[in-house]
């Protein structure tokens, strides 16, 4: 007994109440199995910038997901589940291909997988006995798609369902040379209006963008207060886009069956517009321990601003959760359910505190990373709990592992537990920003997260007047990431420092390897 | 209708200053642009977003040379067509420095504020109004405008053929 430690022992009482749970989920999800065909729908709706610590589904205090949980109670919930990066490229290029994003090597803003490892994706594995779909509203995720095209059926425009396009001329225009077309004209030529140092090289197409912009600014409607929903390049509002995804799916893809559809939807990243109905339905201030500022937040919030946009965003959530639910209903009245896979994920969470907001942050605290993961099978009726520790790497090698198909070993995700996949105790994972590092290099310039059990550790590598640093925290006991354990907990912080050194390591040795 | 357009040489050093104007405005941001693109796309890459940039300053010098055919072709000759170097490159580097102007204000205040943004694009198009009408009356402006315009067509024996080069990369791009 001398040499079990106390994170031993923390990791021992998780595992045996997990597999008393785990057994359960098993007997649940093969009993839904066995009422589907050989062949399921896929669909997969990705929802940008959802913190699972934001969702009453999760035990947040605002009720701001009523129809999530109402999902729920026909899915497996995860509990632990954590995305790879904290940004829409790293977080998704790493659901969709399974690796992580040292491996995938998209991690900067409007990065791309690795060329030589772009078949190395989902759609490619999943084969084309499926009919391929997907859409997604946000430009950097396009770009990742755009890259994986060979491999898709059908890939929708960005502006689909939107209501206004701010530009004149769109990457979508030029389909076969999508992703090039996209930092040609998103990235190089086109303004952007909401990001007005944007050096724009055209200059006619960046005069008419911003006569068009001045003429039109103002976008509050009786609806929308704050302006319409907007991802800086369409607006658009939560229930057309849900709308058309529901009759996509019952007009376009039931017909295709069996297909896989990727979904993944702007809200509800900022702005935060919520329709009026939303907004000031959360009276009571939240009471939340206050942390105090860290110097690698790069915006210095107040205290005060920060739950003024906290509200916001939780008032945003709650209004695609209503729009949501009535996804769902009118896809059981259709009987999509019956036959179709549904999944419901974030690429990234969100944070307000420690006087930063957003999620492109180097702080990678629990906020930023832990997002949702349901998983509906076909006809299931009954909810399903998970809490062991899982990654969206584990999508691709689960979904694969559900049809019966081999797992290539360059996987780094594992089959999720409930579907197959057993629960490794000793597991770590690695939530990763490297936003300002090289893809083609090694990485010396990042924010490194390692999960395991219940503690994560942290360490800010290569930050200019911020000397190197380790942060470790116990999620279980101090959720709210106040204590750090690093100088306290010296075993425990010891062993996790040098795996992580030692996956670090291992990554830059590979790509490096991999490139020569 | 061709008697009412310009000599082509006139055309051609008018032409030469919006593209060496409309091109010098998209390598200076493709210049500016091209660290962060180092982190994450190739040369190939690089060459493909420049291929677009140049197609599109072709398609835009185009327009921008059209527009003064158009008026050419609208107005009485002596207002413009006799007149066509020293008024068209007056014209020309008037329309797009005031689009420069109103990009630059945006670069610098946003747009929140119209008047921030307008009136800088609104100097520039008085103070063009202003050396039309008094151009030909200035002599070192009569002689100097359209040396400087026939100067700059040297730019086109680098630039067209650019042009056709990196517009044909684009096209092969999206057929292939």
């Amino acid at each position: 007994m001398s040499g079990l430690s106390r994170r031993d022992f923390l990791k021992a009482s998780a595992a045996l109440a997990a597999s008393a749970a785990l057994g359960k989920a098993a007997r649940v999800l093969s009993s839904a199995h066995s009422q589907s065909v050989d062949r399921p729908n896929i669909l997969i709706l990705v929802f940008d910038a959802m913190s699972a610590r934001h969702l009453s589904l999760y035990e947040y205090a605002r009720e701001t997901t009523p129809n999530l949980k109402k999902f729920a109670e026909r899915s497996a919930v995860y509990h632990q589940h954590y995305a790879a990066g904290n940004f829409t490229t790293p977080g998704t290029a790493s659901m969709l291909t399974g690796m992580y994003p040292w491996t995938h090597r998209a991690f900067n803003y409007r990065g791309m997988v690795d060329r030589a490892l772009v078949r190395r994706n989902i759609f490619h594995l999943i084969g084309n006995e499926y009919t391929r779909f997907a859409f997604t509203q946000n430009l950097w995720a396009d770009i990742l798609l755009s890259q994986f095209e060979e491999d898709l059926d059908f890939h929708l425009p960005c502006d689909s369902f939107s209501q206004t396009v701010h530009s004149l001329v769109q990457p979508d225009d030029l389909g076969n040379d999508r992703h090039m077309a996209y930092y040609a004209f998103q990235d190089f030529l086109n303004p952007r209006v909401d990001d007005s140092r944007n050096f724009p090289g055209s200059l006619l197409i960046a005069s008419a963008d911003l006569a068009r912009a001045l003429a039109t600014r103002d976008t509050a409607s009786a609806d929308y207060p704050r302006g319409l929903p907007t991802n800086y390049d369409y607006s658009y509002e939560n229930a057309s886009v849900l709308e058309g995804i529901g009759r996509l799916v019952q007009s376009k893809l039931l017909p295709s069956s069996p297909y896989l559809a990727y979904f993944h939807l702007w809200s509800p990243h900022d702005p935060y517009n919520a329709r009026k109905d939303f907004i000031g339905i959360f009276q009571e201030a939240l009471k939340l321990e206050p942390k105090s500022q860290h110097p690698l937040a790069g915006r210095s919030l107040s205290e005060q601003r920060l739950q003024e946009y906290r509200l916001e965003y939780d008032e945003f959530i709650a209004d695609l959760d209503s729009e949501f639910g009535r996804l769902i209903s009118s896809l059981e009245s259709a009987g999509v359910l019956q036959n179709t896979y549904v999944i419901v994920t974030s690429d990234h969470g969100e944070l307000f505190e420690r006087g930063e907001f957003g999620h492109a942050t180097a702080l990678m605290y629990a906020p930023v990373t832990h997002i949702p993961l349901l998983i509906s099978a076909p006809g299931q009726q009954t909810r399903v709990d998970v809490h062991s520790l899982t990654t969206n790497l584990d999508l691709l090698p689960t979904l694969l592992h559900i049809l019966g198909k081999d797992i290539p070993e360059w996987v780094e995700g594992t089959v999720l537990p409930g579907f197959g996949g057993i629960e490794d105790l000793s597991r770590s994972i690695f939530p990763m920003m490297a936003r300002d590092n090289a893809a083609f290099r090694p990485i010396e310039h990042a924010t490194f997260s390692m999960i395991n059990g219940t503690y994560e550790l942290f360490f800010f590598k290569g930050y200019r007047d911020y000397a190197d640093r380790f942060e470790l925290y116990n999620l279980q006991e101090d959720p709210n990431e106040l204590q750090d354990l690093f100088g306290k907990d010296i075993t425990t912080a010891s062993q996790m420092k040098d795996e992580l050194l030692e996956a670090v390591s291992a990554a830059n040795r590979n790509y490096q390897r991999m490139k020569s | 209708m061709r008697e009412r357009l310009p000599e082509p040489q006139a055309i051609l050093q008018v032409y030469a200053v919006i593209v060496v104007m409309l091109s010098g405005w998209t390598i200076a941001a493709f210049l500016w642009k091209m660290s962060a693109w180092l982190l994450i796309l190739n040369l190939g890459e690089l060459l493909a977003i420049f291929s677009y940039g140049m197609l599109v300053n072709l398609i835009e010098s185009l327009i921008v040379l059209s527009f003064l055919l158009a008026l050419c072709i609208l107005l009485p000759s002596r207002i413009l067509r006799d007149v066509f170097v020293l008024r068209g490159t007056i014209l020309s580097i008037g329309v797009i420095a005031a689009m420069m102007v109103f990009v630059v204000l945006n670069m610098r205040f946003g747009l929140q504020t119209r008047s921030s943004v307008l009136i800088g694009p609104f100097v520039v198009i008085l103070l063009t109004a202003l050396l039309l009408g008094s151009a030909s009356k200035i002599r070192w402006l009569a002689t100097g405008i359209p040396w400087i315009s026939e100067r700059l067509t040297i730019f086109l024996y680098i630039l067209v053929p650019l042009f056709v080069i990196l517009s044909a990369y684009v096209i092969f791009r999206n057929i292939a």
